[in-house]
């Protein structure tokens, strides 16, 4: 298309050869055209060029000398998450009760080991609590891999690096440890160690969350109020030659558990000494026919449900024959009882009358608002089932009215009484702490006005009924007493009890429900023959307020002031007698 | 061609520190990369560490353990009652009136060596007083 240019005549020849006189560059036509093309290109390839190198340029004077446009972005290193990991559990102040740490563990290839006797004689004698002939056994078995110690101290790895074996190697496992031990194990639970495993308690109830969670699980646990109640239980225990013993405190506004103990109880660091009288929880797994205590939810029914009022009474001169049961009172006044004297007296045939009138659907119906016929949904899987007649007879209903003849667990009593003294709102039982401000939501199950005429006559049953030993100086403690004769396989015994108290704490606007109840307990030289809920469970409910109280910062009162009389009034018709009965 | 020559050393010059400065920050970065692996290495260390001291000290406070050092070491006892009050509880000096705080303060005299205690603990100081000797 276009002829070839002389070297004359090429406007880009190199520059030593002398050019020779340079011909006119064409004015026009397609040459022009050509050259202006190309200078075009030309530039503008240079000025993007240009543009590159000068956006490097800025960038890297920016990063050098002014350090970047960012500030350097630092984060903490963060240690990778294996296998063996899990998260912490701590107490709702932080306290720490379970925790995994790593160790080394020493192992073996025995296939690598070359003389297995000589390997044997030099590891037992860094590590003498390794038995030699086991050792040696081990290490001759020709197996795979075998494992001989675990949680080796830093200074035994060193020693056994030092010498040198070959086959024999070190491998980091993880192994759990609960620093409160024993105190709190009812609760928290143990883990099988060798595969990771939560088997009970909140261990096993949040397996899942505790291996993904790296943040620690926080318990609505107080460990200072569990060594009060675990302490007090043990003292009634030792006091009474008791087979064991259960107790909880609760929070009445959130359902939260404040401590839990069941006594005896197992050290979770140790499970060499578990067995299954210390792994059952008493407090949750363990049902129980509560007696007395269960006064508490047929006098709130039958007020509650209009049934009576304060100011009703009940003919209780004479024993009530039903059938092939006879109901009687066990230190009876034989006369007319008022509600409140058929409380503070805790008169078996007042309530047994006052829940015939209610009439057995009622019955069981406030029994089942107040959670006490089904299993309670909580953290922890030892949650034991409540007995009750699948057909609820007239007889039924008298014995349910003092509580015998179903069997609940000292957690379902717990939260129905709280919600019976706290306004009547029922709040789900829960071992995991709320955050401060959260109020939970919760079921209205009984009225304001019940709940509070219920106050009274807790109040009352401790200054004058069967729970004075419930009383704690400068406190306002209310409270019900209760005493079952436990089942064994012919019927009731008459000597195994359960004696048990419920305490609310402080009774004029309660924040903590408290009970104790002691599992066989012998009547000792000071309780003069007695064993029964207000001799036994009482006064530990007494101390364990008396220590609690400067804990949780509840301040004494003076429980003789015109408003806190007023408050706590119950007009029981006290001309009718003053006499206290026991239980 | 004075000027070529002049601009090709200025170049290579310019090469020749821009290469030099290149390996000294290599050189830096891979001393300081070096640095953070062993610092990390530390953290991971302490961290450990922190938290095989901080279980053991929770193994240490064990209440149980705590009231049994007590009754070796110490005489104290529980707070009770009788130990805790609130500030309404507490008269004002003699010569002070129920008037504001601060507007009385300046008015007062300076404590001086007669202005007595006001509130007196019940039982005394022995309550919180420390055996003589105890601790051994």
């Amino acid at each position: 298309m276009k002829p070839a240019l002389h070297l004359d005549e090429n406007p880009c020849r190199p520059r030593h050869y002398k050019p020779a006189p340079c011909g006119a560059l064409p004015k026009e036509g397609p040459e022009k055209e050509l050259l202006e093309t190309s200078r075009t290109r030309l530039l503008l390839t240079g000025v993007l060029f240009a543009l590159a190198f000068a956006v490097i340029g800025f960038r890297l004077v920016d990063l050098t000398v002014l350090k970047g446009g960012d500030a350097r972005i630092s984060h903490a290193h963060v240690q990778p998450h294996t296998e063996a990991t899990r998260a912490d559990i701590v107490d709702r102040n932080g306290v720490l009760l379970a925790r995994t740490l790593e160790s080394e563990a020493l192992v073996a290839y025995p296939k690598l080991v070359d003389n297995a006797a000589e390997a044997a004689r030099k590891l037992v004698r860094v590590l003498p609590d390794l038995n030699q002939q086991d050792v040696q056994a081990k290490l001759g078995s020709g197996r795979k891999y075998v494992r001989l110690k675990r949680q080796l101290t830093p200074d035994q790895q060193f020693a056994v690096n030092n010498l040198g074996i070959p086959g024999i190697k070190f491998e980091t496992a993880g192994f759990r440890v609960y620093p409160k031990g024993e105190l709190t194990s009812a609760v928290v639970g143990y883990i099988d160690t060798a595969d990771n495993k939560g088997l009970a308690g909140i261990e096993r109830g949040l397996d899942d969350e505790l291996k993904t969670s790296d943040d620690p699980i926080e318990l609505s646990i107080d460990t200072r109020l569990q060594y009060v109640l675990t302490e007090e239980i043990q003292a009634q225990i030792n006091a009474f030659g008791a087979k064991g013993g259960a107790g909880i405190i609760a929070d009445v506004k959130t359902g939260e558990i404040i401590a839990l103990a069941s006594l005896p109880n197992f050290d979770p660091n140790d499970m060499s000494g578990a067995n299954d009288d210390n792994l059952f929880n008493r407090a949750t797994l363990g049902t129980y026919e509560m007696g007395s205590v269960f006064k508490i939810f047929t006098t709130a029914m039958a007020l509650d449900d209009h049934v009576t009022t304060l100011a009703g009474s009940y003919d209780a001169t004479e024993p009530i024959h039903i059938g092939r049961f006879t109901i009687h009172d066990d230190h009876a006044k034989h006369r007319w009882l008022s509600v409140p004297e058929i409380f503070m007296y805790s008169s078996n045939i007042g309530s047994a009358k006052m829940a015939v009138d209610a009439g057995a659907d009622r019955q069981r119906d406030f029994l089942d608002r107040l959670g006490l016929l089904t299993e309670p949904k909580v953290e922890i899987p030892e949650i034991g089932r409540p007995e009750w007649p699948s057909a609820w007879h007239l007889v039924n209903t008298m014995t349910i009215a003092f509580g015998h003849g179903i069997s609940v667990s000292p957690l379902q009593m717990v939260t129905g009484v709280s919600a019976v003294v706290n306004g009547g709102i029922l709040h789900r039982a829960t071992f995991l702490k709320h955050p401060d401000d959260y109020k939970p939501a919760g079921a209205r199950v009984l009225s304001r006005q019940t709940s509070e005429d219920m106050r009274r006559l807790l109040r009352l049953v401790v200054e004058q009924g069967t729970g004075k030993f419930g009383a704690a100086p400068g406190y306002l403690v209310g409270g019900k007493t209760g005493t079952a004769e436990k089942v064994d396989g012919h019927g009731y015994a008459h000597k195994e009890l359960l004696s048990s108290f419920i305490g609310v704490f402080p009774i004029n606007e309660p924040r903590y429900v408290i009970m104790v109840s002691i599992d066989q307990p012998h009547p000792n030289a000071q309780s003069r023959g007695e064993a029964t809920g207000g001799w036994v469970a009482a006064p530990a409910v007494s101390r364990i307020v008396q220590r609690m109280a400067p804990i949780v910062g509840i301040p004494a009162v003076d429980e003789d002031s015109p408003e806190i009389r007023r408050a706590l009034l119950v007009d029981f018709a006290p001309s009718l007698g003053r006499k206290i009965a026991a239980n | 061609m004075s000027v070529f020559r002049l601009a090709t050393w200025g170049w290579l010059a310019a090469v020749g520190v821009a290469g030099f400065a290149t390996y000294e920050v290599k050189y830096q970065v891979a001393q300081v990369d070096d640095e953070l692996g062993r610092v990390n290495h530390q953290i991971d260390g302490d961290r450990d560490q922190l938290r095989v001291l901080s279980a053991e000290w929770s193994y240490l406070t064990q209440p149980a353990r705590l009231d049994q050092l007590r009754q070796r070491h110490l005489s104290l006892v529980p707070v009770t009652r009788a130990q805790l009050g609130s500030l309404d509880q507490i008269p004002f000096r003699s010569g002070e009136t129920a008037g504001p705080a601060v507007a009385s303060a300046p008015a007062s005299p300076a404590p001086s060596a007669q202005a007595r205690p006001a509130v007196r603990l019940p039982g005394g100081a022995d309550l919180v007083s420390v055996k003589p000797g105890a601790a051994r």
